[in-house]
């Protein structure tokens, strides 16, 4: 029984906890969350005990194995390093940090410490996300070309709004756009340079809404086109690829298997939609068996905290090319270690 | 009115000479193209005349002329048939290099002719509500668009740079630049493009991303790829994701359409919304009886032009590029 300490009650902090339930090799054994309650109700059904701060948890609590850290993202570079000398392994949300800087950090002192360190990009393990991957492996569409993606919704609602603090969580490229940064580079390799385009701050914070494009040049060649949107309706996804022999194109607006409309009860009656793609196993829920099985079994995950770094090189580029109007090269230092491991 | 075609190098010769049979009002009066086999085989087709020579057509009993030749032959027939007091609707792009277009404007001026570009999308009826929306404040201020016109690759002389101007870039870029600028009144300021030779055996450029600042402040993309696979279901599609304070927009102008799966065609979308030619060829009409300004104008070609050929110019040089 891995023993783990979950650290954020919120949206991500949630689905955590509703996984490690489902795992049989996993023990929750604390959650902590500045709002008490919040963690309280997660507890439901565990023998975790719930704590309102970090220094309480471990105060209280030994032998802790794994430290999962759902905090809004500009608290995790702090978790992480509080975390190092407390658990062997320690499981933190996308985006690993605000910047590369922060992220290469965080790296380096697991390294140092013996600290396994893995990052949610959950991305990579949604079934049609993995079914792309194998079809261009399989090369169904010949060799790729142009790719579109796009994802997003409304702008999200969390605690204080930390998510309309660009400062804290990067905005909508460094929090939205990582997870299709990722993906391409999983797909199409190493980028070469970036081009972005996003809203000016008066009007993202002022409206309430953010949207970006951002075009992206790989060293294979390939063209990416990524939308990023707070400014929409209705969460959703989706990513098409043109190659020299075909098309791949998907779309969770398009391909919702089932959709509940129930009648509002709003004056207008007008029906709320809640389009659903179930599965047996979340994807969330598979990630973090995947990261369990890594730890149990000593082996390498599918997606390494240098994955996240280089997501995060993506973005930072896209954020410079926002600010200087004229691409960015990637540069091909130190920073590309990661593909080696 | 009596129109004659200058050439059927261009596809949307046969849609235009098909609209001009159905109106009484309208006869295609002859047909000029430097490929001899093909200009006799349409005017049997459409039992008109056929001159080999275009002093010949400009000469005969013609008040009108469609140009639809290869795109680096505007200029020469889009001039001679102004010198020959025709009026004109030209195939787009304009023409491949701005100073051509330049030149077709001032020949069609001083001849007192009206010269009309195709930019057909504008007479889309899903497009034309779009603009509705948008003009009458439905989405707040508008921000931000993101916009495709992918296609399938035409092969032929589109592929020969010295008669196309360029690959998807010139081919797909004009229609939606012209969109831009004709649903916010605002010219394009900026350009950066990503254009390469991905996909064709030939080498021409056919995939392209462009960006492109407007001096509105709106910030736009186009995805002009020439990406359409052989068995994709269509040709391609004109769409745009509008973005503004107050609300999203998606249009796309082709969505009008029945899903085929056949055993003997494969998989095809079938359209069933309005023709925007047929729109354009009796607006182009209209604007000639009435004697008032063209819909799409000489300047608007231009204009759109210029983006595309920004768009090459900033891939050549790596960087944002102003546009002019
Ligand atoms: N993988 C995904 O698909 C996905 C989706 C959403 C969010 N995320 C990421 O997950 C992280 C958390 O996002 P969220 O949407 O769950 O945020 P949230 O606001 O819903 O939850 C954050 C929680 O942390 C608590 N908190 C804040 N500071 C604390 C502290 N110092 N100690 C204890 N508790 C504290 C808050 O009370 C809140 O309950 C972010 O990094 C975000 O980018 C990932």
């Amino acid at each position: 029984m891995l023993k783990v300490l979950l650290l954020g009650a919120g949206t991500m902090g949630s689905v955590h906890a509703r996984a490690y339930k489902s795992l049989g090799n996993v023990e929750l054994i604390g959650i902590v969350d500045r709002q008490e309650a919040k963690a309280g109700k997660l507890s439901a059904n565990t023998s975790a005990k719930v704590f309102t701060s970090y220094e309480e948890a471990v105060a209280k609590l030994n032998a802790i194995d794994v430290i999962d850290i759902c905090l809004p993202t500009h608290l995790h570079k702090e978790y992480v390093m509080k975390s190092i000398g407390i658990a062997r392994n320690i499981i933190c949300e996308k985006p690993l940090g605000l910047n590369v800087t922060e992220a290469g950090d965080m790296i380096a002192a697991c390294e140092k410490n013996n600290v396994r360190l893995f990052v949610g990009h959950v991305v990579r393990f949604f079934p049609e996300y993995k079914r792309i991957q194998s079809l261009l492996k399989k090369g169904s569409i010949g060799t790729p070309a142009v790719v579109r993606t796009t994802r997003g919704g409304a702008f999200p609602r969390a605690w204080k709004n930390w998510y309309g603090d660009f400062e804290k969580s990067g905005g909508l490229i460094l929090d939205l756009l990582i997870h299709d940064f990722d993906f391409l580079r999983a797909c199409f390799g190493n980028v070469e340079r970036v081009y972005a385009k996003k809203l000016n701050r008066e009007d993202a914070v002022g409206e309430n809404i953010d949207y970006a494009l951002v075009t992206i040049r790989f060293h294979s060649g390939v063209i990416a086109h990524a939308e990023g949107t707070w400014a929409h309706q209705g969460f959703s996804y989706g990513i098409e690829i043109a190659g020299t022999k075909g098309i791949i194109d998907y779309n969770s607006a398009k391909n919702a298997p089932l959709k509940h409309r129930s009648k509002g009860k709003k004056m207008d009656g007008a029906a709320v939609e809640v389009p659903e793609s179930p599965l047996a196993s979340s994807p969330y829920r598979d990630e973090l068996k995947h990261f369990i099985d890594c730890i149990v079994n000593g082996k390498d995950p599918v997606v390494t905290a240098y994955d996240a770094l280089h997501a995060i090189e993506i973005a930072m580029a896209a954020l410079t090319s926002c600010e200087t109007g004229q691409p960015v090269t990637l540069s091909t230092g130190e920073l590309t270690r990661g593909n080696e491991i | 009115m009596k129109i004659g075609i200058i050439s059927f190098a261009h596809g949307h010769a046969y849609s235009y000479a098909n609209i001009i049979r159905k109106y009484k009002g309208l006869e295609l009066a002859g047909v000029f193209d430097e490929d001899e086999s093909r200009g006799r085989a349409v005017a049997a087709h459409y039992h008109t005349a056929f001159y080999t020579k275009l002093h010949h057509l400009l000469a005969a009993d013609v008040d009108t002329v469609i140009v639809t030749s290869e795109n680096s032959k505007h200029a020469q027939h889009v001039m001679a048939a102004a010198k020959a007091k025709k009026n004109i609707l030209c195939e787009k792009p304009i023409a491949t290099t701005a100073e051509d277009a330049k030149n077709m404007i001032a020949c069609c001026e001083a001849n007192g002719v009206l010269l009309q570009v195709a930019f057909p999308v504008r007479y889309s009826t899903p497009i034309k509500r779009a603009r509705e929306i948008v003009q009458k404040g439905g989405l707040g201020k508008i921000l931000a668009v993101k916009g495709t016109n992918r296609g399938t690759n035409p092969g032929g002389w589109f592929l020969n740079k010295a008669l196309s101007g360029g690959g998807a870039v010139m081919d797909h870029t004009v229609h939606v630049v012209d969109l831009l600028r004709w649903f916010m009144d605002a010219e394009v300021k900026k350009v950066y493009a990503e254009i390469d030779h991905l996909i064709a055996d030939e080498k021409i450029d056919d995939c392209g991303i462009v960006t492109m600042d407007l001096d509105n402040g709106v910030f736009a993309t186009l995805d002009c790829s020439w990406s359409r696979n052989n068995h994709y279901p269509t040709w391609g599609d004109v769409t745009l994701e509008v973005v503004g304070t107050e609300g999203t927009l998606g249009v796309n102008a082709f969505d009008q359409k029945i899903d085929v799966y056949s055993d003997t065609e494969g998989a095809s979308w079938k359209y069933w919304g309005d023709d925007m030619n047929e729109k354009m060829i009796l607006d182009f009409v209209d604007a000639i009886k009435k004697g008032r300004q063209p819909f799409v104008t000489g300047d608007d070609g231009l204009k759109a032009l210029e983006v595309a050929l920004s768009a090459y110019r900033s891939s050549e040089s790596g960087q944002t590029v102003l546009n002019s």
